[in-house]
C-alpha cells in the first residue's frame, strides 16, 4: 500500500510535486514546504480514485464517455454520463479506502482540537496542469463540510464533477483536454477559514500585463464571490519593487458569502450597513498580502494567480497558488526601440510621436 | 466627473473678472507696466490660459522681489524660444494679478516653423548631451564666479569728503559714480545668474520627463517617487548642509558642549559657549561649517522675507537640538548612504529584471543612464543659485537699503523691497543728487509715505487667497517645465474645474511621497508659522521649501497647494520619509489649522476628515 498511497497530507516531504495530489493540492504542497501559510488538510489521491473506479468495474464506461464526449455537442453530454455519474455516487468504496479517508479525517480533527473539522472539499485534476490550461472554475468547490460522512459524500461529487459537461467539452487552444486521455483526480480536503475577507491577486496587472505591479482582489467573507463573479470585489493595484499601494477602488458590497449555523451551509447573506462601504483589508493588510504574492512569485519563478482569506484574528492564509496563464503564454513584445537614447529624447521634445510597438494583444 | 467633453467649453473666470481686495486699491502702482493685463490686449489675454505660479511665490511680490520672476521671464522664455528653440514650445508669459505672479506657456502650433525649429534644435541640444559633464563642470566654475563677484560688490556710506586717492590717482569719476555702478553691476550679476540658471535646465528636465515616460508606458501607473528614486543622487548639494548640522551636533556632544546647547535651546548658545574652550572650538567649526552651507533658504529663494539660516539661526539650532538629543538616546543620525544607494540599485535593478523583453531593457539601460548623468545639474543647481546665490543677493540689497536709511529715505533698510528695481534706480539718483549738491534730496520724504501705503496694500493683497487658474484651459500641454515643475496636466486643469473651493472636502494632488497618515492641520501661510507647527501635526501651505528640513522632523506629513514631482520640495520630503502631496491647488484656502485630514501620498489624495 506504501506505493499506492489513498491519503497524501499537504505537509509530508512526499506531497511536494506529487502527480498523485493533482495540479492543485501538489502547488499546495509545495506552498507548505516554500512556508507559505496554507490552512492544514490532505489530498484523498488519484490512486484512489483509480481503485475506486476498478473496483467499482467503471474505468471501460469511463474511457467510453470519454471517447463519445469529443465528437458530441455540449448539451448532448449529460445523456451520455449520467449512468457513470450515478455509479460514482453509488458503488460500494473498497473498505481499506474508506478507512484510509475515514482515518485521515479522524487525524485532521486531532489536529486541529475540534470534533467535526469543517473542511472545503475540492478536486485537484490531472489535466489542470497540462497546456497551461486553467480549467478556471469547471470544478466545484464544497464548503464548510463536517463530518465524515459528509466528507466521503461530497468526495465522490468531486469524483463525479470530472464527467461534467462542462468539464468534458472544455477547450483549449481548440483541443479538448479532457478527452485526451486517462486523467484521474485527487479530492483534497482541506481546513476552511472562517474568512474575514478574502480573495485573489496576481503578480501582474492583468489589464496591461505588466509585471511590476500586483494585483490583488477582495471583499468580505468567503472568496468564493470574487472567484466566482457575483460579488464585486474592491481592487487594489500594488507597486511590486516598492510593496505600495498606487491605485485603491472601493466597491459597496451588500453581500457576503459566509458560513450560517441555521442553515447548515454557506451562503449569500446581506451585511450589515455600516460595513458596506468600509474596505474589507486594512492598508497594512493589502501591503502584507502583496509582500507575500512577490515572495510566492519569487520562489515560483513565474507570475502567478493566488487565493487567499483573512481570518477573523487577521491572519492571512494561502489557498491556492497557480501560474499565471493569460499574459505567461503571450509572446512579449518590445515598448520601443531606442536606438540612441539623445535622438530619443530630442525627438520626445520636438513632440513626436516615437514608434512604438504596443503592448502585445492590443 | 467622467463628461470629458464638457471641459472643453469650461474655462476659468477671466483676468479681467478678478476683484481687487478691500484696502488693495492701487495695487497696480507696486509693479512694472509691462506685468499688468491691460483693455488694449484683452482678446489676447482673455484667449490664454494662466495658472498660479504660487510655487516660487506663495504670497503677493514684493516689487523689488519682480526681479525674480522678470528674470525668469525672459531667461527662461528665451531658452525655449530663441535658444534651443524648442519645436513644439516658446516662452512662459507673466502677469501679475492682485500682486500674485500668473504664468502662461505658449505652444507652436504651425507645423512648418515646428519644422524649422526642429533643425536648431536637434543641432543645439545635441550638442549639450553630447557635452553635458565638461558643461556643467564648466558651468559650476562660471556659477562660482559669479557668486564671488557678487560677494565683492559692497555698498559703503558716502564719504563727506572724497578719499585722497581718487584725487591723486586722477580718476576723474569718484564716489557717486561707484555706487551707481555697483548698483548695476548688482542687478547684472542677478541677472546674469539668472541666466545660468536655465542653461542647461530645460534639457535636464526633458531627458528625465524621457525616461519617465517610458517608464509610464512599460509601467502603466508607476510612482513618480519610485522614477525619480532610480535617477536621483545621493550626495546632492542640497543635503549638505543638514549633514552640516549632524556633524556639528557630533561634534557638540565629542566635545562635552551638547548641554550648554541644550540648555540655551537656540542661537543664544552662541553666548553661552564663548566662554570654554571647547565651547570656541564648536564656535570655529559652526563658522567654517556657514560659508556655504548656511546660504540655504527657508523658502524658494526667489522672495527676500524668506529666512535664510546665515542670519537666522533659529532653525539651524532648532535642528541640531533634535540631533544632539537623538546622539544622546543612542541613535547614529548620519544618513546612511550606503543603504539609501543600496536601495536605489536594488530597486532599478527590480524595475529592470520585470521589463518583458531584452529590448526593453536595453532602452531603459540608454534612457537611464543620460536621465542619471543630466540630473546632478537638475538637483544641484538648486543650491547654487536659489540658495547661496540668491541668499547672498538679498543680503547685498539690504546693504543698499541701510544706505537710504543713513540718508534718510527709508525707516528700515527693508523698505528697499517695496520699490521696484527701477525706482531704486531714481532714488539712488536722487540720494546721488542730495550728496553731490550738499541738500536735502527730495527722497527724503518722498519715499516713506509710499511705502506705508505699499505695505498696506500689500498686507490686504496676502489675506487674499489667488485661484489656481485664470483664463481659456488649453487643449494640450507641452511645455516640460510646465509639467515638470509645477505639475500641470490635463488632470490637473479638469480637477480645478471641477472643484468647487468653498466646498471641497478632498483634494487631488501630485502624490509626492508614499505614505498615508492622519493628524491635525497647521496651515501656514507664512514662513514665520513654523515656529508655531507642534510635534506630530500635519504642514499644509501653498508650498513646502526644501530647506524647512529642520521642521520636516516634527511633522508627520505635508501638503501644499503648488508644485509637481520635481518641485525643490518633493525631493526632501522624500529623504524624511514622509507622507507628501504637493499641487493641491486650494488645501490653504479650505483647511484650517486644527482640521482632522487625511494625507494619502500614495495616489495623491487629501481629504477633510473633521472640520474644527
Amino acid at each position: 500500500m506504501i506505493d499506492r498511497p489513498h491519503i497524501l497530507w499537504i505537509d509530508e516531504p512526499s506531497a511536494v510535486g506529487s502527480p498523485l495530489l493533482g495540479g492543485k493540492f501538489s502547488s499546495l504542497a509545495q506552498s507548505v514546504a516554500a512556508g507559505l501559510p496554507v490552512p492544514m488538510g490532505f489530498g484523498i489521491t488519484t490512486h484512489a480514485y483509480r481503485d475506486f473506479i476498478a473496483a467499482a468495474g467503471l474505468a471501460d464506461e469511463v474511457r467510453r464517455v470519454r471517447a463519445a464526449a469529443l465528437t458530441l455537442r455540449p448539451e448532448a453530454i449529460a445523456a451520455e454520463t449520467r449512468g457513470l455519474i450515478e455509479a460514482i455516487h453509488t458503488a460500494p468504496l473498497p473498505p481499506a479506502l474508506e478507512q484510509a479517508v475515514r482515518g485521515a479525517y479522524a487525524d485532521l480533527n486531532r489536529r486541529t482540537g475540534e470534533t467535526a473539522t469543517a473542511v472545503a472539499v475540492r478536486s485537484s485534476g490531472e489535466s489542470e496542469d497540462l497546456a497551461g490550461a486553467s480549467f478556471a472554475g469547471q470544478y466545484e468547490t464544497y464548503l464548510w463540510i463536517s463530518g465524515a460522512d459528509a466528507v466521503i459524500a461530497h468526495m465522490r461529487q468531486c469524483w463525479a464533477g470530472m464527467f461534467g459537461d462542462a468539464v468534458l467539452s472544455y477547450r483549449h487552444e481548440g483541443r479538448v483536454i479532457a478527452a485526451e486521455g486517462d486523467f484521474g483526480i485527487c479530492v483534497g480536503v482541506q481546513r476552511m477559514v472562517q474568512a474575514r475577507a478574502a480573495g485573489v491577486m496576481f503578480t501582474l496587472d492583468p489589464l496591461t500585463g505588466d509585471r511590476s505591479k500586483i494585483q490583488i482582489e477582495t471583499c468580505w467573507g468567503l472568496g468564493e464571490g470574487v472567484v466566482k463573479g457575483d460579488v464585486t470585489p474592491s481592487q487594489f493595484l500594488c507597486d511590486k519593487v516598492r510593496l505600495s499601494v498606487l491605485k485603491r477602488t472601493i466597491a459597496a458590497q451588500p453581500e457576503e458569502y459566509r458560513f450560517d449555523a441555521d442553515a447548515g451551509g454557506v451562503g449569500l447573506y446581506p451585511i450589515e450597513e455600516d460595513r458596506r462601504e468600509q474596505a474589507c483589508v486594512s492598508e497594512e493588510e493589502v501591503i502584507e498580502l502583496a509582500t507575500l504574492a512577490k515572495t510566492i512569485e519569487k520562489q515560483r519563478g513565474a507570475p502567478q494567480d493566488i487565493e487567499w482569506a483573512i481570518a477573523q484574528d487577521g491572519t492571512i492564509a494561502v489557498l491556492q497558488v497557480r501560474p499565471e496563464t493569460v499574459w505567461s503564454n503571450r509572446p512579449a513584445r518590445p515598448a520601443a526601440m531606442i536606438a540612441s537614447p539623445i535622438d530619443h529624447v530630442l525627438a520626445r521634445m520636438s513632440g513626436k510621436a516615437v514608434a512604438t510597438a504596443g503592448k502585445a494583444g492590443q | 466627473m467622467t463628461d470629458n467633453s464638457g471641459s472643453a467649453s469650461k474655462r476659468f473666470p477671466s483676468l479681467f473678472e478678478v476683484e481687487t481686495p478691500a484696502g488693495a486699491e492701487g495695487w497696480q502702482k507696486l509693479y512694472p507696466y509691462y506685468a499688468h493685463i491691460s483693455e488694449e490686449r484683452r482678446p489676447f489675454e482673455e484667449g490664454k490660459f494662466w495658472f498660479f505660479d504660487g510655487m516660487h511665490n506663495p504670497d503677493p511680490l514684493y516689487p523689488f522681489d519682480m526681479i525674480m520672476t522678470e528674470n525668469w521671464w525672459v531667461a527662461v522664455s528665451q531658452m525655449s524660444t530663441r535658444v534651443w528653440a524648442l519645436p513644439p514650445a516658446i516662452g512662459i508669459d507673466h502677469r501679475v494679478i492682485n500682486g500674485y505672479l500668473y504664468i502662461s506657456p505658449n505652444a507652436v502650433t504651425d507645423p512648418a516653423q515646428i519644422a524649422e525649429r526642429a533643425e536648431y534644435f536637434a543641432r543645439r541640444a545635441g550638442h549639450y548631451f553630447e557635452n553635458w559633464d565638461e558643461i556643467f563642470a564648466s558651468w559650476k566654475t562660471k556659477a562660482q564666479a559669479c557668486i564671488d563677484e557678487l560677494k565683492a560688490i559692497e555698498f559703503i556710506p558716502l564719504p563727506d569728503y572724497e578719499p585722497e586717492h581718487s584725487v591723486t590717482s586722477h580718476a576723474g569719476t569718484y564716489s557717486s559714480l561707484d555706487l551707481l555702478k555697483k548698483y548695476n553691476r548688482l542687478i547684472e550679476n542677478m541677472l546674469t545668474m539668472g541666466s545660468y540658471h536655465f542653461e542647461m535646465l530645460n534639457l535636464g528636465y526633458g531627458a528625465y520627463l524621457t525616461f519617465r515616460e517610458f517608464c509610464q508606458t512599460v509601467f502603466p501607473g508607476i510612482a513618480d517617487q519610485s522614477i525619480t528614486d532610480m535617477v536621483s543622487g545621493i550626495d546632492i548639494l542640497l543635503f549638505r548642509p543638514d549633514d552640516e548640522l549632524r556633524k556639528l551636533a557630533q561634534l557638540a556632544v565629542d566635545l562635552g558642549v551638547d548641554e550648554v546647547i541644550l540648555d540655551a535651546g537656540g542661537p543664544s548658545a552662541v553666548e553661552s559657549l564663548a566662554g570654554s574652550e571647547a565651547g570656541q572650538q564648536w564656535l570655529a567649526a559652526l563658522e567654517a561649517a556657514k560659508d556655504p552651507w548656511f546660504w540655504y533658504s527657508t523658502g524658494s529663494g526667489y522672495c527676500h522675507a524668506d529666512p535664510v539660516w546665515m542670519t537666522d539661526l533659529r532653525l539651524p539650532f532648532t535642528a541640531m537640538l533634535g540631533y544632539i538629543k537623538a546622539i544622546r538616546a543612542g541613535t547614529d543620525i548620519r544618513r546612511p548612504l550606503e543603504k539609501i544607494l543600496a536601495r536605489r540599485d536594488e530597486a532599478t535593478a527590480e524595475y529592470r529584471a520585470l521589463l518583458p523583453t531584452e529590448e526593453d531593457r536595453a532602452s531603459f539601460d540608454s534612457l537611464i543612464s543620460l536621465a542619471r548623468k543630466v540630473y546632478p545639474y537638475v538637483e544641484d543647481h538648486n543650491f547654487y543659485v536659489e540658495h547661496l546665490h540668491h541668499s547672498i543677493f538679498w543680503s547685498k540689497v539690504r546693504e543698499l537699503g541701510e544706505l537710504f536709511v543713513q540718508n534718510g529715505f527709508f525707516e528700515h533698510r527693508d523698505d528697499i523691497f517695496y520699490l521696484h528695481r527701477h525706482e531704486v534706480y531714481d532714488a539712488l539718483y536722487d540720494m546721488l543728487i542730495g550728496w553731490s549738491v550738499g541738500t536735502e534730496p527730495r527722497g527724503t520724504t518722498y519715499w516713506k509715505p509710499i511705502i506705508t501705503e505699499r505695505r498696506s496694500i500689500r498686507d490686504a493683497l496676502a489675506r487674499w487667497t489667488p485661484p489656481p487658474a485664470l483664463g481659456t484651459p488649453p487643449e494640450t500641454i507641452t511645455e516640460p517645465l510646465t509639467i515638470m515643475l509645477w505639475g500641470i496636466t490635463q488632470e490637473t486643469i479638469e480637477d480645478w474645474l471641477g472643484v468647487d473651493a468653498s466646498s471641497a472636502t478632498e483634494f487631488r494632488g501630485v502624490a509626492a511621497s508614499a505614505g498615508k497618515v492622519r493628524g491635525k492641520a497647521r496651515v501656514i501661510t507664512e514662513t514665520d508659522q513654523l515656529y508655531d507647527i507642534e510635534d506630530g501635526e500635519i504642514l499644509v501651505c501653498r508650498i513646502t521649501a526644501p530647506s524647512w528640513a529642520p521642521v520636516f522632523s516634527r511633522i508627520t506629513a505635508a501638503v501644499s497647494d503648488v508644485g509637481g514631482m520635481m518641485a525643490h520640495t518633493a525631493i526632501i520630503c522624500r529623504e524624511y520619509g514622509l507622507p507628501s502631496v504637493v499641487g493641491t491647488g486650494f488645501a490653504t484656502a479650505r483647511i484650517k489649522t486644527g482640521d482632522m485630514i487625511e494625507v494619502d501620498g500614495n495616489i495623491g489624495i487629501v481629504r477633510i476628515l473633521e472640520a474644527t
